[in-house]
């Protein structure tokens, strides 16, 4: 039994329940335990490092600091964007010290940074600590049938020298996850496009615009569904959907699933532990696909062997 | 009683704005041995050079002390200053001032003029010790090897070998050409490549002073200017290259295909073969690595067919010898992979392809006749988009520097698309269009005013795919706005690197090479073909990016200096070499272990007069050794002496500070 020590960020607990929820079923079923950092706070992304850097330290720190005191070694954000702070702080401690300790005066109430903890996002996690054939062994009911689009946004794998997981502009880790758990992960060109997150309240258009060039392209992909790793990629092309399909006169029925909520599914749990009623998207759709057989289309007589049939004739 | 004077250089603003020239020039009056000290604007220059042939006659001076710029720059100058006034020129010592002192002490104008005096103080107390020595005389091999058959190596090889000296060329690939035989036409005139190169090809083959060795490498290099002793490796080809004649019938019945490396992976060329139908010599070789004979000992097809019997697979590689004196390296040039533009998909999209493989397709001896073609289905693209910079002048992902001919190429492949595809239409995306070079802007306005070529200032951010269709979104810069081209194919002028090889290439030869690994000249501006080592010089893309008039100057270039070097039956040595004192030496053959050139030996002499036993001691080739000073610090006897810097030389120097 592995224990991992687990930051579930405020959408956690209120827009992205359904991913906590779920985040800790599947932990189970892979025997991680998760303990929660007890007493943990914001962790100012979205505002803070837009307006005063030692406060954009001074509240992750503090998180780090408490993660310190328990006996584990690494903790996991299921949230791409506290992920980011997380590790974005924890890098930036761990290569100035004297700025870890100017930091660190602002929480001294709690301790003393070591550096110890490492920060992982949950899909980091499950890719690299659990592993895919761990994931297969678990599986009892494969999703095959399912086409899906792996879309990670901006945060997961990037940048690269603070996430150092992935390829920052193709990466493939949701892909393999999705793949063990049976389902077919399509060629998604969009996978790291920006949502227009930080514009979803003032300046939606721009969200509406972004937004529906990736459910388009999913779409285009041949996807059933959308599978995400982050709470704010979720709700924007989840809840912007019916307004981006308005705004375009499109019609896209892309549920946005949670990995972990397609891993629970794989994993044997029932429909209804999943909270499928708090997507806006019905899912329905996209589930019946399971069981399909996916024909693989012939491979017709294409690439080097159709220039070298043009240069014979010639 | 020493005489000694001192010039010191204002080296223009690059020594007087940090030094108080003047100052110095003051302190060095104060040494009782100086008898006459003065400053010069530019001490190099004829006025100046003058000033010190006068003084060196006026007030009788045994030794001269120069203080300007590193002696790297100009001590040969100032030596033979020297020489011009009847003096020995290594009596000459030179105070760095400028690297020393001016330049890396520009805050503190007091401190460098200090240090500028400290390093005159010690010149002129070292150029009291000064002897004076004679420069040694080598003899030369004149016999030049030549490392590469590319447009380089050729046209070095003609041109040393039109002036009757011999010339072994060593080509790593079957045939002589190089990247050039890829090419279709070239750049800025359209003149078709295979036309100016093969008879040049030929040439080489016929030339009565080349030895052509190819399918072969340089595997060691030993000795010293006018004097080197090479080591070639011939791959075996499993041909026996007398009684082939080229006819063919091997690789037309070889059931093995392998991607064609002259195409780019295009097509397919078979286990036996040439590499390409105009291939100098225009003999075949078996392809170790994919002939099912040599790998399981089954098939022998080639060996059937092959009438002269000139196929044996029992051949193996044969390792020659040749003594020269000099060599060129024209070791070429390779695409940097993109595959770190991953945000353009390279490698998952087939239709994306670099700029050699769309000059395969468009050559007219290319695997598509001439026609360029999507790879993923064969069809005509009517829409193409060149993207230049992928790699260059990106410190991110790829290289920091300008690959420099792209911007050229991509020019002319614009022009060639039209040619080839009337109703098709090129996108360029660039950064800056760099055409500096004869009709090189010209050549530009003609794509652009001739084919219509759209160039779009600005990066492209991204390819995905969207039907049969490449979307590749970028930024037109002038426009200020995102825009997206529907392309059929996209080309990628992709930086150009050197051979991966040239590390260890540089290691053997025992030169130096640069942080991409191209070998580095002696100096970047006024000994661009030499390198650090005496002997050997560079040409074409070996040394930097260059296009191909560049590089045929290059050459021709390396092609004077070996002539220049072989001119006379002996060349000139500095003096500055290690002596070995005999009656000191105890044997203990520290220094022969340390000496990094192989320039010391033993021998064995009496004991005493007329002793008959015998003791071993050090003793030194002159010829090989470099002055290093290597054995000098490790000798524990202190019998070993180097010319020029003596132990009194040193003393005096440490004594004068």
């Amino acid at each position: 039994m592995k224990k991992v020590t687990y930051f579930p960020g405020c959408s956690a607990h209120g827009t992205s329940e359904e991913f906590d929820q779920t985040v800790k079923m599947v932990m189970k079923t892979l025997d991680v335990e998760m303990e929660e950092i007890p007493d943990w706070n914001c962790c100012g992304a979205t505002s803070a490092h837009t307006m005063n850097e030692s406060l954009a330290y001074a509240l992750p720190l503090r998180n780090l600091v408490l993660a310190e005191k328990l006996s584990n070694d690494t903790m996991t954000v299921p949230c791409a964007s506290c992920y980011q702070r997380m590790k974005f702080t924890k890098i930036h401690m761990d290569e100035n010290p004297e700025l870890a300790r100017k930091i660190n005066t602002a929480v001294v109430g709690e301790g003393q940074y070591q550096g110890r903890v490492a920060v992982k996002s949950m899909l980091q996690y499950c890719y690299e600590d659990v592993g895919i054939e761990a994931i297969k062994t678990k599986v009892t009911s494969p999703i095959s049938g399912m086409k899906i689009a792996c879309y990670y946004g901006c945060l997961l794998t990037r940048p690269k020298a603070i996430t150092q997981f992935d390829s920052p502009e193709y990466p493939m880790s949701m892909d393999r996850i999705v793949e063990a758990l049976g389902a077919k992960a399509m060629p998604f060109d969009f996978k790291t496009e920006c949502c227009g997150a930080s514009f979803s309240i003032s300046d939606t258009d721009v969200v509406l615009q972004l937004s529906g060039k990736i459910l388009e392209m999913a779409k285009e992909s041949g996807a059933h569904a959308i599978v995400v790793a982050c709470p704010l990629c979720q709700s924007n092309l989840d809840m912007r959907q019916p307004d981006i399909e308005k705004k375009f006169k499109v019609r896209y029925d892309l549920p946005i699933f949670y990995l972990t909520q397609l891993m629970a599914m794989a994993f044997g749990y029932p429909k209804d532990k999943m909270m499928f009623s708090k997507h806006i998207v019905p899912v329905d759709g996209a589930l019946a696909h399971i069981g399909e057989v996916i024909e693989e289309p012939k491979k017709p007589a294409k690439g080097k062997k159709a220039v070298k049939a043009e240069s014979e004739v010639e | 009683m020493a005489r000694v004077g001192v010039f010191v250089c204002f080296c223009g603003a690059n020594i007087a704005d940090f030094v108080d020239v003047p100052t110095v020039v003051e302190e060095a009056k104060k040494i009782r041995e100086v008898k006459f000290a003065v400053d010069y604007k530019y001490m190099c220059s004829d006025p100046g050079q003058q000033m010190i042939r006068d003084a060196i006659v006026q007030y009788r001076l045994t030794s001269i002390v120069v203080a300007a710029c590193s002696p790297r720059m100009h001590e040969k100058t100032f030596r033979k200053a020297l020489s011009d006034a009847g003096m020995n020129p290594y009596l000459l010592e030179v105070a760095n001032i400028r690297e020393h002192s001016s330049w890396v002490h520009q805050k503190d104008k007091k401190a460098a003029t200090d240090k500028a005096g400290d390093l005159v103080r010690m010149a002129v107390a070292k150029s009291i010790a000064n002897e004076q020595l004679h420069e040694i005389s080598v003899p030369v091999t004149k016999r030049a090897l030549v490392i590469g058959g590319g447009i380089a190596g050729i046209q070095a090889a003609l041109d040393i070998a039109d002036a009757r000296i011999p010339v072994t060329l060593v080509e790593r690939s079957p045939s002589i050409g190089g990247r050039m035989a890829q090419l279709d036409e070239t750049f800025p005139t359209l003149d078709c490549s295979q036309c100016i190169l093969t008879p040049k090809m030929v040439d080489v083959a016929s030339h009565p002073f080349i030895e052509l060795i190819p399918y072969s490498e340089v595997i060691e290099l030993d000795g010293y200017v006018g004097n080197y002793k090479a080591k070639i490796r011939k791959k075996a080809s499993y041909v026996n290259f007398k009684s082939c004649t080229g006819c063919g019938a091997c690789w037309q019945k070889c059931p093995v295909k392998v991607p064609n490396e002259y195409n780019m992976g295009i097509d397919t060329r078979k286990a036996i073969y040439t590499p390409f139908p105009q291939a100098v010599p225009n003999k075949p070789v078996i392809d170790a690595k994919h002939c099912t004979m040599l790998l399981k000992g089954k098939c022998g097809i080639c060996a059937k067919f092959c009438e002269k019997g000139a196929i044996d697979f029992k051949m193996t590689d044969e390792v020659i010898e040749r003594e020269i004196g000099a060599v060129v390296v024209a070791t070429g040039y390779d695409l940097w992979d993109a595959t770190p533009y991953e945000e353009y998909g390279v490698g998952r999209y087939k239709d994306i392809i670099n700029s050699l493989e769309f000059e395969r397709m468009v050559s007219a001896n290319g695997p598509t006749g001439g026609l360029p073609v999507r790879p993923s289905d064969g069809k005509v693209p009517k829409t193409v988009v060149f993207i230049k910079c992928v790699g260059s002048r990106d410190k991110a992902k790829g290289i920091e520097f300008c690959s420099k001919i792209c911007c050229m190429y991509t020019a002319k492949h614009a022009i060639l698309l039209h040619h080839k595809v009337h109703d098709s239409r090129a996108y360029i995306f660039y950064m800056d269009i760099r055409a500096a070079g004869k009709g090189y802007e010209e050549f530009v306005n003609r794509a652009q005013v001739e084919t219509g070529a759209v160039y779009l200032r600005g990066r492209v951010s991204k390819i995905y795919q969207k039907g049969e269709k490449l979307m590749v979104r970028g930024e037109d810069g002038q426009l200020g706005q995102e825009v997206e081209v529907e392309a059929d194919l996209v080309v990628l002028a992709t930086a150009i690197i050197p051979d991966k090889e040239n590390p260890a290439l540089a290691r053997l030869l025992g030169i130096s090479y640069d942080k991409y690994g191209y070998l580095s000249e002696a100096h970047p501006k006024l000994r661009p073909v030499e390198t650090a080592k005496a002997g050997i010089f560079l040409a074409g893309c070996t040394q930097a990016p260059k296009d191909i008039p560049e590089t045929v100057a290059q050459a021709s270039a390396c092609a004077a200096k070996v002539c220049g070097l072989f001119a006379g039956d002996t060349i000139k040595k500095d003096p500055m070499v290690s002596t070995v004192n005999k009656d000191f030496c105890s044997g203990c053959q520290n220094c022969v272990k340390v000496c990094p050139y192989q320039a010391i030996v033993t021998e064995d002499i009496p004991l005493g007069h007329g002793a008959k036993e015998m003791r071993t001691v050090a003793k030194i080739n002159e010829g090989v050794c470099q002055g290093c000073g290597s054995c000098v610090a490790i000798c524990r006897s202190m019998a070993i002496n180097l010319a020029g810097f003596t132990d009194p030389q040193i003393i005096n120097e440490i004594v004068a500070i």
